[in-house]
């Protein structure tokens, strides 16, 4: 095991620059997910970690050694690639063997690593089979078993899961955080996926155009988010924005709604009058109790019945929004809805550099 | 609703179309009638070729003679066992293929591992590697008979810059066939080498990074990675090559003629001298035969190596 440093990480194609200097300390044993949308270059710095794109500037550090002149194989790291990258004319035992073999290890030393790690992942039936004989979750599994034979300091995942489908990627998501527990050792995880990163990561690292938006934990990251982005990419249904100005100690929404600042958390009460903000709400912090602190008045557009709960898409001057509410809960379209919210639970951003106003 | 649209799926799936319907035909019957015209087609520009041949082999058959065809049996074969002259045409057959094939294939290979570098223009090098192939094979034993012309060839010329006396190649029975088998393998790399270039790029550039991070060398990841997985493209190669390489006539006819004597002198050359030149059609097809039944016969081997790899 070991902690991962990048410092001023960065990497250009000619003038286009795809990160821009990215500065992250990963801890020895932590299990942190890249995440962004596409072409936010988190699977290029994992690339870069890994050895298999050249750093255009800055440094890279596992442990206590700067790799960045190392080659991958002198890296101490095993990565899960997306396709996988399973040697298609070798048997799964081969697969997994292929690294020790390259390094020497015994073929009793081997053998009996393959065997823990074939059991650890439930795939010591497969031993004998090749890749094409296997169904994508067992890929998945013998694409893990060759990393972990390893014993590398880090794991490097390069969104393993999105070539499977939603319910084996669940099974599977459940697998890698189980294997984290067990063998506790350092991953990098790059996914597209905020689900994945919310349910695996220690610490989410969000990316956008190349440079870092946001790190923090889970819960760090959905609660407070820094950004507008971070707000709207982190969360299913994604965060509700809608524009309003401060008049007169409150926050005036277009449809005339008002939320005075004095009712929201503290740090968000004294943003100066006539200021310009986006306000960011969560589907679930629409509340429907028989006398809520604040209320605002919509139209109702569209009801989601979802079995566990109800989404309502209704419009507030202009921006459409949803709520998430119980699922007894079915309102008529076209109705106007008189929605409770939680005060303490709104966020506020400035319009202009849609950063968070603390 | 569901169950209702499987159903008119699953009937509309089994119907026969209707043109088929209307001449009330069986599936095996419709399946025929499909695939008569190219039965049809292969029957008489291959089946009927190769059966008259087989039949032609059975005759004295000679224009020269003026005499009618006579059916001899064997003879025209038992002859063939006796002629010395068809032993070395065979035997050099047979050398010029396991000379050239396996050259071919080495150089084939190394042109492809060089063209499938990341250049950053590309089609240069993809075109320096069609114009052997796309030569008329004519043309190249033509070229090369100049190269190696002991008085203007440019082979003796750069000899003579490093020193080394030059040499009458097309006079030495060794140095001749040397210079064929030098202006095969030219000629026929370029064919292997788009084959296994084919076959390269289909090798994800995946597996060379799980086997970078595993810890395999770039000499390790060609033996344990790209052979194997190009096992398939070369062996189609292989194939073709190995029944071109039987089949040789052009490039030692236009550099030597067979000469000096037979020694260079090919089975197809001799074929054609017979059948050709001499006018003897019953011999010139039983050595047709032989060469076909080669022809064969390393096909049928190659493909028993193919189906045992799967």
């Amino acid at each position: 095991m070991a902690s991962v440093s990048l410092r001023k990480l960065e990497k250009s194609y000619g003038a286009l620059r795809i990160v821009k200097g990215i500065d992250l300390e990963i801890q020895d044993g932590e299990f942190v997910v890249f995440v962004g949308p596409s072409g936010c270059g988190k699977s290029t710095t994992l690339r870069m970690i890994a050895g298999l794109e050249t750093i255009s500037d800055g440094e890279i550090r596992i442990g206590e050694r700067a790799v960045n002149k190392l080659a991958p194989r002198e890296r101490d790291i095993a990565m899960v690639f997306q396709d996988y990258a399973l040697y298609p004319h070798k048997t799964v035992r081969e697969n997994m063997g292929f690294s020790l073999k390259v390094r020497g290890v015994s073929m009793k030393d081997a053998e009996s690593r393959i065997t823990e790690a074939a059991e650890m992942l439930g795939i010591g039936h497969l031993l004998d089979r090749r890749p094409g004989q296997l169904s994508g979750g067992q890929r998945q599994r013998v694409a893990m078993g060759r990393a972990i034979v390893r014993r590398p300091q880090v794991f490097l995942f390069d969104e393993p899961l999105s070539n499977l489908d939603a319910k084996l990627r669940g099974q599977v998501r459940t697998e890698i955080k189980r294997l984290h527990q067990q063998i506790g050792t350092t991953i990098i995880y790059v996914t597209h996926d905020q689900v994945e990163a919310m349910t695996l990561a220690d610490r989410i690292v969000i990316l956008r155009g190349g440079d870092i938006e946001q790190v923090g934990t889970p819960d760090e990251v959905y609660n407070h988010p820094q950004s507008v982005f971070v707000g709207g990419f982190v969360g299913s249904p994604a965060m509700n924005f809608a524009k309003a100005k401060v008049q007169d100690g409150a926050l005036a929404f277009a449809n005339g709604d008002r939320i005075p600042l004095s009712a929201l958390a503290a740090g968000k009460q004294r943003v100066e009058d006539g200021r310009e903000v986006i306000v960011g709400i969560r589907p679930e912090h629409f509340v429907t109790l028989a006398d809520p602190v604040m209320t605002l008045t919509a139209k109702v557009q569209v009801v989601e019945p979802l079995g566990s709960d109800t989404l309502v898409h209704f419009s507030i001057g202009g921006e459409t929004l949803t709520a998430r509410m119980p699922p007894e809960m079915r309102p008529e379209v076209g109705a106007d809805l008189h929605l409770g919210l939680d005060p303490t639970k709104v966020h506020l951003f400035d319009a202009a550099t849609e950063r968070v106003i603390a | 609703m569901t169950t209702s649209t499987l159903n008119i799926t699953d009937r509309m799936e089994k119907q026969p179309p209707a043109w088929s319907r209307l001449l009330d035909l069986s599936d095996k019957a419709l399946a025929v009638l499909l695939l008569a015209p190219a039965g049809l087609l292969l029957s008489l520009i291959i089946v009927y070729p190769v059966l008259r041949l087989v039949y032609t082999s059975f005759f004295s058959l000679s224009l020269t003679s003026g005499l009618p065809a006579e059916f001899v049996g064997l003879e025209n074969y038992q002859l063939m066992i006796e002629d010395p002259v068809f032993w070395e045409t065979t035997w050099n057959t047979v050398l010029i293929t396991l000379i050239t094939v396996p050259g071919a294939l080495v150089v084939g290979m190394a042109l492809a591992l060089l063209a499938n570098l990341p250049f950053r223009r590309q089609w240069p090098v993809r075109l320096s590697l069609l114009i052997p192939w796309a030569l008329p094979l004519s043309f190249a034993g033509l070229i090369f008979a100049w190269f190696f012309h002991s008085e203007y060839g440019v082979v003796n010329d750069v000899l003579a810059r490093f020193g080394i006396e030059g040499v009458i190649w097309f006079n030495s029975p060794s140095l001749a066939f040397a210079a064929i088998c030098l202006t095969i393998i030219w000629k026929t790399s370029s064919f292997m080498a788009l084959i296994i270039l084919a076959g390269l790029q289909t090798i994800p550039r995946s597996l060379y990074e799980a086997a970078d991070v595993d810890g395999a060398g770039r000499v390790r990841q060609f033996f344990e990675i790209t052979l194997p997985l190009l096992k398939p493209a070369i062996v189609v190669a292989l194939i073709f090559r190995t029944i071109t390489a039987l089949q040789t006539f052009d490039i030692p006819f236009m550099m030597t003629g067979g000469g000096p004597g037979t020694s260079t002198a090919t089975l197809a050359m001799y074929i054609h001298q017979n059948t050709v030149s001499f006018l003897d059609l019953g011999y010139g097809s039983a050595l047709a035969v032989v060469m076909f039944a080669l022809s064969m016969c390393v096909t049928v081997i190659y493909l028993r190596i193919i189906r045992t790899k799967e």
